[in-house]
């Protein structure tokens, strides 16, 4: 893919050089060195961050994705099905699941249906059905665009969530964040482009390949953002190093650098020294961003957080509102653990409410905050998982459900869906669509065009094929979910 | 072809045309003969065999483009000589959207050059030509080019001269050393080689040259740095990968390639006994080690998972993994379906994995020299059969004691009795019954005498240093293997047996069934068109940045033609005329002009041919992520130059490996091992070591047959603040204490600083100067 550069060298750098190059090289050499890089011809070097043009004008320039690892029941939080609570106990019709593949499929599994325990409203003026579980997402419900026939290939976590996230379920290929960063560039130029955030008991299972730059270059993979000294890896100065030291240490890299540019005429050159500016720039912007201090105890009380320091899925919300008011493309919150097989960790009757409290306020927060500084409609959030869950239920030592990958509910706020509205519809027991059926890739495509991308052509040369992130078969922009 | 299409060209066409020595741009101008392969075969794969070409299932209006004689179709639509009356003419050159192909949300449409392109192929009679990578390569004659020697410079400098370019001057002699040096052993020259090599160029600069090339292909330190190209191919990582990816043992197969590359193995060995070393007639022990290659896949360890599925996963990686790294063809694009682009069948597919698909995957004990590990086993298993006997003897009286035990007694007692004590009596093996008969005095005096008990314990620790490696073992009872469908292993079609694709030399008939070393000995045959070109052109793409033709994972119709055809035919055959011998093929390539010119580039020449694929220079190359690494260590002093061995732990940020599913402690190694070169560093697939992984070292989920060079801010922040790097800079302090900053400088860039810098650097202690050095794009770059 070809996409058009925009101003490779920042103007602040260029002023820079002129002012504080202490070499003995005349400013016509160096004045035409810098126009040259300025008209382009840097192109062909990895500066892969600069901002580049959309296929298509869009309005949406960030996305916040809160990935609800393990999988949440879609049919105890969005989709109502109150057949289900009448026919409990008994087995769900034969030809629901004949020939269907489920996880665990030779020990644990069951066909008997199970009703759900929370009580479900209509609430807003679109009447949307959502379970007590979530008290705080109802009085948003106006906001959101809920997709019930969500559909997956796969139904183990790691594969799932690769899919999900990579539009394949091996390891190793470019993630949606990367390709929106690979497609866009980032306009901020302190921070990374896409950034990770994670919560909950443990990582996401996968880890790490779920922000995998696979076959692009590593400049789009996800930065984890940590709560700790360095939130992002590298970034504090060695200990005994002091400020003016390490700016000093960026200047005299830089002029040397500059200077082998102009014995070598290596472009790469450029790159690296704007390189060293951000990385500097980076480690005071960082820890800026971090400092959750700074809002009010307003904002703070909203998202439910109690200490501006805690690590939790609310301080990763208001976090994810910080990142993308600073310009960064795509930020990806992960909170574990969804699993609810009805183990003695993770059950229906006590965990799936627990979780869904830790959740609520700060995600509706999220949405309304965004709202208010009227940042949601250039920012796209999204909510959901790697698959949903069986209605039939799991029985151990409690209640769960088995993993479900034919129809689940995610939802997306702003960013141009249409707000206060439900797409697709299941069936009485929620186990298939029938409906609207809502692929993984057909997911992937609408969220790319609304980011001004055409699925089909932000694609990538790899192992003789153009990799592109909706795959090979044939992928829908959903245009009812889209205004 | 008429003035309007030249004038139509683009600039970066007109690189194109003149890298393939069309006369253009001449006063009369004599008609450009189009070629197919080479012009009209990119346009027609890239936009329009998706649906018009090999893919039976996928083809549209039962039209196929990619074959002269479809059966009646093509010929209706291409009718040679005459573009107007050609359908396929009218339809590209359509302004109707529901006329006009490729259709216009395929996503490829056609530029107006490609258009003409396709025209005057018509024109020109509308010729189709095998494919060039299917063909057998033919010895051709290195052009003659006035006082130019080298073979490989008649070829690139005829080129040149074509398009009135000329080489670059040699580097200079220092430049050119650490060029020499990187490339063959990913080490920079210490500064007494530098001395003599420059001393050496003054009394005869070819002599010195071809010395230090011998010098440093002696080293072992080159099967270091070559070892690790493959290690990439072979996706080598020390990890399982899937979301557990629990720590694995075959590092001795990474030794095994860095021994091959060292002993310099010829390719056709070393690939026979990686794909089937098992299989040779006096199979030896390393043999079975090489087979580890196709371990290199992942195993996923997570629960509810259905294991079938994840082999039959390992088996299509190795089918893909074989087809790009010794066909250089997207072979795995034929698992559900046949090919789009390349004359591959789903079934050809399958026949392929029938070869992969009748192993076992067992784990190998490896035995340090001098010992025989069946001996040893079995030795033990008399001993342990003894101690079992004697512990059901007194079983009773053991319960008793262990029964009567108080708490505070427990916690007195050894941890080998305490750890037989908290298993259940059932699952006690026979150390733990050893030591329960030991404490509750229960040992038979005369029955186990203290030797036997510590002949005993010394066989139990030689047998735990045993290390193991992953190998792969051709089953007795093969599988059935069917084709399935959508690549889909619950869906069965067809049964095939094994064999390979008919668009490429046949196979010799062996007795019997025919398996892996039957494969092998295929892809290693003279008559195989693709594996010698394949290997050099990755090899060629190390020394300069991209290969001769520049798709390295794809010879195949989507594939680039190569920018010096005659050059990569020659290099191929030379290759193969010296024995693989890969040494020889550095020799070559080492010894040419186009390799030791200086990599400096003038706007001018940049403007011409912005990729440089003429070669009228050499490129920057910014260094892989491990040497990185090494150049840092080598420059301050702190390289621990052991070869081989179990990986080690250097040290790396805090929270690297919280990061994946599995929370997992990271002990950094102390001593030298902190110091070994990044070859030696631990690698999980699912969270490496973040200072390589920035530098673009990859991560081993599948086969890199190329790295990609980013240039980040992430980079600069390792260099500056990482801890291990940071430990570097306090090295090269010392080293600037001791031996001043000019020494230093020379360390890390391999040439004298200038007043200019040597001022720059005058602003800094020696700790401070020693950062500046250690992150200058010069140390880190290969130039």
């Amino acid at each position: 893919m070809k996409l058009a550069k925009v101003d490779p060298l920042q103007e602040s750098t260029r002023r820079h050089f002129f002012s504080q190059c202490s070499m003995g090289i005349g400013s016509l050499a160096l004045s035409s060195l810098l126009a040259e890089v300025q008209m382009g011809y840097a192109s062909g070097t990895s500066d892969t961050l600069a901002p580049r043009v959309a296929h298509f004008p869009a309005q949406v320039k960030s996305v916040i994705y809160l990935f609800m690892a393990g999988g949440p029941s879609q049919l105890e939080t969005f989709d109502y099905k109150p057949k289900l609570n009448e026919l409990s106990g008994q087995p769900i019709p034969a030809s629901f699941i004949e020939g269907k593949r489920f996880a665990f499929m030779d020990s644990s599994h069951r066909v008997d249906l199970l009703g759900f325990r929370p009580q479900f409203n209509q609430y807003g003026k679109s009447g949307i059905w959502v379970s007590d579980y979530l008290p705080h997402t109802a009085k948003i419900i106006d906001d959101l665009c809920v997709l019930k026939t969500c559909k997956t290939d796969l139904f183990n976590h790691a594969p799932a969530k690769l899919f999900m996230n990579t539009g394949s379920g091996q390891f190793g290929r470019p993630s949606l964040g990367a390709w929106v960063t690979y497609g866009l560039g980032s306009v901020c130029d302190n921070l990374p482009g896409f950034v990770v955030l994670q919560s909950g008991p443990r990582g996401p299972r996968g880890g790490a390949m779920h922000w995998s730059n696979g076959a692009l270059p590593s400049s789009y993979q996800g930065v984890p953002l940590r709560n700790q000294v360095d939130p992002i890896l590298n970034l504090s100065t060695p200990e005994s190093i002091t400020a003016g030291q390490q700016r000093q240490l960026v200047d005299a890299v830089r002029e040397l650098n500059l200077k082998r540019l102009i014995e070598t005429g290596d472009q790469e050159i450029a790159t690296r020294i704007q390189a060293y500016e951000m990385a500097y720039r980076m480690q005071s912007s960082a820890p800026e961003l971090m400092d959750t201090q700074q809002e009010s105890a307003v904002t703070l009380s909203q998202y439910g957080i109690k200490d501006a320091q805690e690590t939790s899925y609310a301080r990763n919300c208001l976090l994810a509102r910080r990142l993308v008011e600073r310009g960064v493309r795509f930020v990806q919150l992960y909170h574990t653990n969804w699993d609810h097989h009805g183990g003695p960790t993770e059950n229906l009757e006590t965990h799936l409410p627990a979780i869904c409290k830790e959740i609520d306020q700060a995600t509706a927060a999220l949405v309304s905050d965004l709202k208010q500084r009227g940042l949601l409609d250039e920012t796209l959030v999204i909510w959901g998982g790697e698959f949903g869950r069986t209605p039939m239920g799991e029985v151990r030592e409690s209640t769960g459900r088995n993993h479900h990958i034919d129809a689940f509910t995610m939802w997306f706020a702003g960013g141009g869906f249409k707000p206060g509205y439900v797409h697709g519809e299941t069936d009485e027991f929620g186990f298939a669509s029938i409906e609207d059926s809502a692929h993984v890739r057909d997911i992937h495509a609408t969220i790319l065009h609304q980011l001004g991308l055409q699925h089909e052509r932000l694609t990538i040369r790899f192992k003789g094929l153009d990799l592109r992130l909706t795959g090979v078969e044939k992928a829908h922009v959903l245009h009812g979910l889209i205004s | 072809m008429n003035r309007s299409i030249l004038i139509t060209l683009t600039a970066s066409l007109m690189v194109v045309l003149l890298l393939v020595q069309v006369p253009c741009c001449a006063g009369s101008e004599p008609p450009i003969a189009i070629s197919y392969d080479r012009d009209v075969r990119p346009i027609l794969s890239e936009s329009c065999f998706a649906c018009h070409g090999f893919d039976a299932e996928s083809r549209q209006a039962d039209l196929r483009l990619d074959v002269a004689d479809d059966g009646g179709k093509a010929s209706r639509v291409i009718i040679p000589g005459d573009p107007k009356a050609s359908e396929l003419i009218a339809r590209i050159e359509s302004t109707a959207d529901d006329d006009r192909m490729p259709p216009p949300d395929s996503g490829h449409p056609l530029t107006p050059h490609q258009i003409d392109v396709l025209r005057a192929w018509i024109q020109q009679g509308a010729a189709y030509e095998q494919h060039w990578a299917f063909i057998k390569p033919v010895m051709p004659s290195p052009p003659p080019i006035n006082s130019v020697d080298h073979p490989i410079d008649r070829f690139i400098q005829a080129k040149l001269l074509a398009n009135n370019l000329a080489t670059s001057p040699p580097a200079d002699r220092e430049t050119l050393l650490r060029r020499l040096s990187l490339d063959l052993i990913g080490l920079p020259p210490t500064i007494a080689q530098i001395d003599d090599f420059l001393a050496a160029s003054n009394i005869n600069a070819d002599t010195a040259y071809r010395q230090t090339v011998d010098r440093l292909l002696a080293s072992p330190h080159y099967g270091e740095r070559w070892g690790r190209w493959w290690l990439d191919q072979a996706r080598y990582a020390d990890s399982h990968g899937y979301s557990i990816d629990n720590p694995r043992e075959i590092w001795l197969f990474r030794d095994w390639v860095v021994n091959a590359f060292n002993a310099d193995l010829p390719f056709d060995e070393f690939t026979i006994r990686q794909l089937a070393g098992d299989l040779l007639p006096s199979s030896t022990t390393d043999d079975n080690v090489a087979t580890g290659f196709h371990r290199n896949t992942q195993i996923n360890q997570e629960g509810g998972i259905d294991p079938e599925q994840f082999r039959i996963d390992s088996v299509f990686d190795r089918v893909a993994t074989t087809g790009t790294v010794w066909l250089g063809l997207s072979i795995g694009c034929a698992q559900c379906h046949d090919h789009k682009f390349d004359p591959i069948s789903q079934k050809e597919y399958y026949r392929l994995f029938a070869f992969f698909n009748n192993q076992d995957e067992p784990t190998l004990d490896f035995y340090p020299a001098g010992i025989d590990g069946v001996l040893i086993k079995a030795e033990l298993r008399a001993i342990e059969k003894h101690i079992e006997r004697l512990f059901d003897e007194c079983i009773k009286e053991i319960n008793v004691w262990e029964q009567s035990r108080s708490k505070d007694h427990l916690a007195s007692l050894g941890s080998s009795v305490r750890e037989a004590i908290s298993i259940p009596g059932d699952k006690r093996l026979a150390s733990h019954k050893l030591a329960l008969m030991q404490a509750s005095s229960q040992l038979p005096e005369n029955q186990l005498s203290e030797q036997e008990i510590q002949t005993y314990q010394q066989l139990r620790s030689l047998l735990a240093a045993t290390v193991k490696t992953m190998v792969l073992k051709e089953r007795k009872q093969p599988r059935t293997t069917t084709v399935f469908i959508k690549g889909d292993f619950t869906r069965p079609d067809d049964e095939v047996t094994a064999g390979t694709p008919s668009v490429l030399h046949a196979m010799e008939r062996s007795k019997g069934a025919l398996n892996r070393l039957d494969l092998a000995l295929w892809i290693m045959h003279p008559d195989n068109p693709l594996t010698a070109r394949v290997i050099v052109n990755r090899v060629w793409q190390q020394y300069f940045g991209l290969g001769i033709v520049e798709t390295e994972n794809d010879f195949g119709l989507q594939g680039v033609s190569p920018t010096h055809p005659e050059l990569h035919d020659w290099l191929a055959i030379q290759w193969i005329e010296r024995r693989w011998s890969f040494k020889e093929l550095h020799r070559l390539i080492v010894t040419s002009h186009a390799y030791q010119q200086s990599s400096f580039e003038s706007a001018e020449l940049r403007k011409i041919d912005p990729l440089n694929r003429l070669l009228s220079r050499q490129n920057r190359i910014r260094l892989d992520a491990e040497i990185v690494r090494d150049v840092a260590l080598t420059s301050s002093g702190m390289l621990a130059t052991k070869i081989g061995g179990p990986p080690v732990y250097p040290p790396i940020p805090d929270g690297v490996m919280s990061q994946g599913q599995v929370k997992r402690e990271w002990t950094s190694s102390l001593g030298t091992d902190r110091y070994r070169r990044g070859l030696y560093t631990f690698t999980y697939r699912n969270t490496p070591a973040p200072s390589l992984n920035v530098f673009d070292a990859p991560e081993g989920q599948s086969s890199c047959t190329r790295r990609m060079r980013s240039n980040t801010p992430l980079q600069a922040l390792t260099l500056m603040n990482d801890q291990a790097f940071f430990e570097f800079a306090q090295g090269l302090e010392k080293i600037i204490d001791r031996d001043g900053i000019v020494l230093a400088f020379r360390r890390c860039t391999g040439r004298e600083p200038d007043a200019t810098e040597l001022a720059i650097l005058a602003r800094f202690d020696s700790l401070g100067a020693a950062r500046v050095l250690l992150n200058l794009d010069e140390t880190i770059t290969r130039e």
